[in-house]
């Protein structure tokens, strides 16, 4: 290639505007003119040659056989030396453009500096023509990208760390699209769904078929994760049927969460679906145990039952075997309410109407109850119906509701404070025969004494007047008791 | 009690606790019934059904580890009325059963009595 002397502008003479290259005439040191060209912003000519070294890109251009016209601050930078004009460039975009008069776009290239360091570079390069059309030259503008490459190189690093850390994971979770197509799942989520699902085709959810907890089929496009999606929200809480393609079914709990982008707007979903098989089975067993144990208990009050009536027949006076019996009956009915309770709580208004369910027949009006809902622990529920048992019995043979126009009533009220929460019950019998205080303490007020004082921890009163029964009742509640 | 409407009745009673059902035996002497037949299991019961014929049986649901089912189907096939009596209540009757008589072990003579009248229409 012939090699000329470096060029230098001498004027702007014969200088057109086309797009934003500007063209120039210039000399080369030997005088022949030649073309010289480069690349500005039109307002560039206006600001002068000091805004071509403010670029933050490297720019630079060439003639024809490839010699360098001019570079700017920063291709120097980037090269790391500032190379004389008139010397010969061996970057190949831009020698590509010289072969083909074609624009090269954001080609990456790495270059290596004088000093050995090397650097990945973005170029641009476009032909240079003169108003006949000639190629006279190209213009490059590159710029330095080894951060940008290093950056993207870490996030896909990440990305990749991020993907085996859930395909690690034991719980089966895949993602979706916008559209609920899936995008990714995990070995866990396809060895849960018992197939492989497909990315992009399966919709909404990775599994064969669903159904609801009742055995009734869900479409896929009803799933949570579909609703999730639809209404851009988390779904919790919801329970489903999964069936593999080889028929197995189980019950599983998903957790379909939305996915949004930096300006909050939706691209996709995250799920993962828990199986609860083994939950449900532990749960079924604990239920099927305490069944059991309620049976037994049942019939073994059943056989203390019969034990007493066969030991007591004859010897000692009927009243005292039925006595006993309702006792016995009375224990076993707040078992009932307590089993169906599952052994956590009974309401103080079911224990009431239990016992007085014997004396209600045909004179219901006569025992009124008053009060909010109370639930009990099985251990207040337990002794509260025995005594209210007592009570009953008492009023039953001598009190209220041993005479037509007697009348029962039972209030109850809870008093709460930041550090009590305080039962108060009031048992007020009226229109009986004139109450005579008992002579001798019996089973009823010792149980009322001790089983509220010392068993329960509160305090019990009763008061013989003689136009009925009174008595009150405190107990402590739970602070926790909702 | 005043009116007994099992009075003069021949009953089968099926219940595998003997203690149970000595209790059992001694309320329906004390109802008036005039014939009571105890079973302690489900081949017990159908061989006593194939030879008596009582007007009203007692079924405890749950008898040493079998339950009292084919029993009630034979009672149901030969229309004799019957009352579960269970220690699980209600819902530990099968689902077919649930629409039946059921009490609740332990139970008093009243309650036995007021589900016995109930299952013959009395």
């Amino acid at each position: 290639m012939e090699h000329r002397g470096p060029l230098r502008v001498v004027g702007w003479e014969g200088m057109t505007v086309s797009g934003n290259i500007v063209e120039a005439l210039g000399v080369h040191g030997d005088g022949a003119a030649s073309p010289i060209v480069f690349l500005t912003l039109k307002r560039a000519l206006a600001a002068g040659a000091g805004l071509l070294d403010s670029l933050p890109i490297g720019v630079y251009t060439c003639d024809r056989e490839g010699l360098l016209v001019q570079h700017n601050r920063k291709a120097a930078e980037l090269w790391g030396r500032s190379p004389a004009p008139g010397e010969a460039l061996s970057e190949s975009p831009m020698r590509d453009v010289l072969a083909t008069g074609r624009p090269v776009r954001d080609r990456e290239a790495v270059v290596e500096r004088s000093d050995g360091s090397r650097a990945t570079i973005l170029a641009n390069v476009d032909p240079l023509f003169d108003d006949d059309g000639t190629l006279i030259g190209a213009v490059t503008c590159f710029q330095d990208i080894t951060d940008f490459k290093r950056a993207g190189a870490l996030l896909r690093d990440q990305e990749q760390s991020f993907r085996d850390l859930l395909e690690a994971l034991p719980a089966a979770i895949y993602t979706t699209d916008a559209k609920g197509k899936v995008t990714f799942f995990n070995r866990a989520a396809a060895e849960l769904a018992g197939r492989e699902p497909k990315l992009g085709e399966d919709e909404w959810c990775i599994t064969w078929r669903l159904y609801h907890s009742d055995g009734m089929p869900m479409p896929h496009d009803e799933c949570p994760m579909a609703q999730a999606l639809k209404r851009n929200e988390a779904i919790r809480g919801a329970e489903a049927i999964v069936e593999r393609p080889d028929g197995a079914r189980f019950p599983m709990i998903p957790y379909p969460t939305p996915l949004r982008d930096a300006d909050g707007k939706l691209i996709g979903a995250v799920n993962m679906l828990v199986d609860i098989s083994e939950r449900k089975k532990a749960e079924l067993q604990q239920k099927a145990l305490v069944d059991e144990v309620n049976h037994r208990v049942k019939n073994t009050l059943a056989t203390v039952q019969s034990l007493a009536g066969q030991t007591l027949r004859g010897v000692v006076p009927n009243a005292v075997r039925d006595a006993f019996e309702a006792r016995l009956l009375a224990l076993s009915r707040v078992h009932d309410l307590l089993a169906r309770q599952q052994w956590e709580c009974a309401e103080l208004e079911t224990i009431l109407k239990d016992v007085f369910a014997p004396y209600r027949q045909g004179r219901a009006d006569r025992i009124r109850l008053g009060g909010g809902a109370v639930r009990l622990s099985p251990r207040a529920a337990l002794t509260l119906a025995m005594v209210l048992h007592e009570l009953a019995t008492n009023a039953a043979k001598y009190g209220a509701l041993s005479a037509p126009e007697g009348t029962l009533t039972v209030t109850w009220r809870v008093e709460e404070s930041s550090q009590n929460r305080d039962l108060h019950i009031e048992w007020q019998e009226a229109g009986g025969p004139p109450v005579e205080v008992p002579r001798a303490t019996g089973f009823g007020s010792k149980l009322l004494k001790r089983g509220i004082e010392q068993e329960l921890g509160g305090a019990a009163r009763i008061a013989f007047d003689p136009e009925g029964v009174r008595c009150t009742i405190d107990i402590a509640l739970p602070l926790s008791d909702g | 009690m005043a009116a007994q409407p099992v009075a003069g009745l021949k009953i089968l009673v099926v219940e595998d606790e003997a203690i149970v059902s000595f209790l059992l035996e001694d309320m329906l002497i004390e109802l008036g019934c005039a014939e009571i037949w105890l079973a302690g299991s489900v081949a017990q019961a159908l061989a006593l059904l194939r030879d008596k014929a009582p007007d009203l049986a007692l079924l405890d649901v749950s008898l040493a580890g079998e339950f009292a089912y084919p029993v009630a189907e034979r009672l149901v096939q030969l229309q004799i009325p019957f009352v579960f009596a269970t220690g699980y209540g209600r819902k530990g009757i099968a689902s077919e059963w649930q629409s039946r008589l059921v009490i609740q072990k332990p139970f008093d003579q009243e309650t036995l009595v007021l589900a016995l009248a109930e299952a013959i229409g009395g």
